[in-house]
């Protein structure tokens, strides 16, 4: 009995000692350090890392973005990350909410490989409800790096420094939203200073989410763009080829789309509800807009959005307000 | 102001009833009138203890939650309530019933109250509104919605979300249906649940057990797919799964039909909306 218990005692232990080995310390004269990491002024003495270390000095992009961000910016993240994976590339972020997290899960949906710069130490991730995130990014072959010992806490400084690791490891920063005061401004700032490309996406002048962004074109800082294509004719010299027939979001929406077909039910209802999608294809409206657009009373309605939220093509937001998927 | 407006459409009360709530309101000394003819409305501030709630005392006396017996409870700012407070209604909102111990005696009073709550839906009080841009940060919404246990939430049975008022509607007089034609229809639907409950000792179908479940909530093949797919797809609770039975047989008779049709539990559905969105990771 008790050695039974000793046994899986170890076991346990072995379990938990094989977790913490995952930590792999990589110090700045180790052949493992990334190569574009040496060359950036004040370089990270050592590089705490869980995952892959080979995908460090792979080629790859950092998104990145403001911690709150609208519709808009999550949309048009989930375009580019999407579209860069299929061109081979790896996606940088930094892992705070917003933005980064929509980087991180759309590159692993899209089977991409994903790093995240922490601004803490292992043991004390932040932010805290993406820890779930990090399993994910391990599970699905991306690199989580640090320059900091596990205990270390996340202070405003380590926020900002760990930045110039970011678009250090990438060859070109993407922004996807920013506001006019941000730490995407000082992740710009370190890509101009290592002679690294930023690139941008404009925004509405009515979107006080991208004011930053606008901002950073305005002042030439960052280079605009409206398709991924623009981000890959700047790199001429790294061949970058995309896969064929890739994109994953389209292909999943098509298979979904596939399976919803084959129930006949559901091919009735679509009829029906046709009026009501259309109506939500222009933006996401909620349900009292509905109401009085489409002179409809409010139970059907309710009832047809269960019905469309049910066939996953719609999505509940916040104030009662539906949205296509 | 719609909670407040509430009464004015609730059914009238039967003779039992109102002996009922008399005699709750005769033990707690608040009785003014021979015969209580209205369902109470009960308000208390957020400030509330949990033992003047569910009631309490050396002697228990009947608390908040058997003063609004048969009628209704309303908690303003929900949020706002101590976390202690608003656990102890678990029980009682199941039950309808609470029992109190003290070393004197044990009491156990009826409690069987609609309780309607209010809340923000975060802490400046415009996350999701298209007026004014909510400049909470999203840990700090995820804390004031956490406030309410997951539990009790699911033990609220419609969950409705609102947008302010602008001001064309709060001036012009509309044509909506005004208290008294609402209270025509609730009546009339009473009316079918009073005739077919008559034989099993109760009024509503709120008071539905499992076994009365299935035989008076069948569902129709495309409800059933319906419900399936919805149990899988918002991951709802076996709790979740009995309301929505529950409210979609309140809607199937307020709109007359004998059987609950698909469109029902559709709408039944899209009241529960709180839990999944906001418990979801």
């Amino acid at each position: 009995m008790i050695s039974k218990l000793n046994e899986s005692y170890i076991k346990e232990n072995k379990q938990t000692t094989n977790k913490e080995n995952q930590i792999k310390i990589i110090k700045f004269d180790d052949s493992e350090f990334p190569e574009q990491l040496r060359t950036i002024k004040n370089p990270p003495k050592q590089l705490y890392v869980k995952g892959d270390i080979q995908i460090l000095g792979e080629y790859g992009i950092a998104i990145i973005g403001s911690r709150k961000c609208s519709n808009y910016g999550r949309t048009i993240c989930r375009i580019f990350t999407n579209n860069l994976i299929g061109y081979n590339l790896n996606i940088i972020s930094g892992l705070a909410i917003g933005i980064d997290t929509c980087a991180h899960k759309t590159s692993i949906i899209a089977k991409g490989k994903t790093i995240a710069v922490l601004p803490s130490g292992f043991n004390n991730i932040y932010p805290e409800e993406n820890e779930k995130l990090i399993d994910k990014i391990l599970e699905n072959g991306g690199t989580v790096v640090t320059e900091y010992p596990p205990e270390f806490k996340k202070t405003k400084e380590s926020a900002r420094v760990r930045n110039r690791i970011v678009s250090g490891l990438a060859i070109a920063t993407l922004v996807i939203e920013a506001k006019e005061k941000s730490g995407t401004s000082i992740t710009v700032r370190y890509t101009n200073e290592q002679n690294k490309k930023a690139f941008c996406i404009p925004s509405s002048l009515l979107n006080s989410n991208g004011k930053g962004t606008n901002k950073m074109i305005k002042e030439n800082r960052a280079q605009i763009v409206t398709k991924v294509e623009d981000i890959i004719k700047e790199f001429p010299e790294l061949k970058l080829e995309r896969k064929i027939n890739f994109n994953f979001l389209e292909e999943k929406r098509k298979m979904e789309y596939k399976s919803k077909k084959t129930q006949k039910i559901n091919l009735e209802i679509k009829k029906e509800n046709l009026e009501l999608y259309n109506f939500l294809m222009k933006k996401p409206q909620d349900i009292n807009e509905i109401a009085q657009n489409l002179s409809m009373p409010i139970d059907e309605i309710l009832c047809k959005l269960t019905l469309l939220e049910l066939e996953g093509v719609i999505e509940e937001l916040p104030g009662k307000k539906y949205k296509i998927k | 102001m719609i909670a407040r407006r509430l009464p004015t459409i609730l059914p009238n009360l039967t003779f039992e009833e109102a002996l009922e709530i008399t005699k709750i309101y005769s033990i707690a000394g608040e009785l003014k009138e021979n015969l209580i003819t209205q369902r109470p409305f009960r308000s208390p501030h957020y400030t509330i203890s949990p033992s003047s709630l569910i009631g309490g005392g050396r002697i228990p006396k009947p608390g908040e939650i058997s003063l609004a017996h048969y009628g209704v409870l309303f908690l303003d700012e929900l949020p706002e309530f101590g976390r202690a407070t608003l656990e102890v209604l678990r029980g009682p909102l199941e039950d309808r019933k609470v029992t109190i111990s003290r070393v004197a005696t044990t009491v156990t009073y009826p409690s069987n109250f609609m309780l309607i709550a209010s809340m923000n839906p975060c802490e400046c009080g415009y996350y999701g509104s298209n007026v004014k841009k909510c400049t909470c940060n999203l840990k700090s919404i995820k804390r004031y919605i956490r406030k309410i246990s997951g539990p009790l939430l699911d033990r609220i049975d419609l969950h409705i979300e609102v947008k302010p008022v602008d001001y064309k509607k709060l001036t012009i007089c509309n044509k909506n249906e005004t208290s008294k034609k609402i209270k025509e229809r609730v009546d009339k639907a009473r009316q079918i649940q009073l005739e077919r409950y008559k034989n099993f000792g109760f009024f509503n179908n709120a008071e539905l057990d499992s076994t009365l479940l299935e035989k008076f909530c069948k569902l129709d093949e495309m409800g059933s797919e319906i419900m399936e797919k919805s149990f899988k797809r918002f991951s709802l609770s076996a709790r979740a799964h009995d309301k929505i039975l529950k409210i979609s047989r309140t809607i199937a008779d307020l709109d007359d039909s004998k059987d609950i049709q698909y469109k029902h539990i559709a709408e039944a559905i899209q009241y529960r909306s709180l839990d999944k969105k906001y418990f979801r990771d």
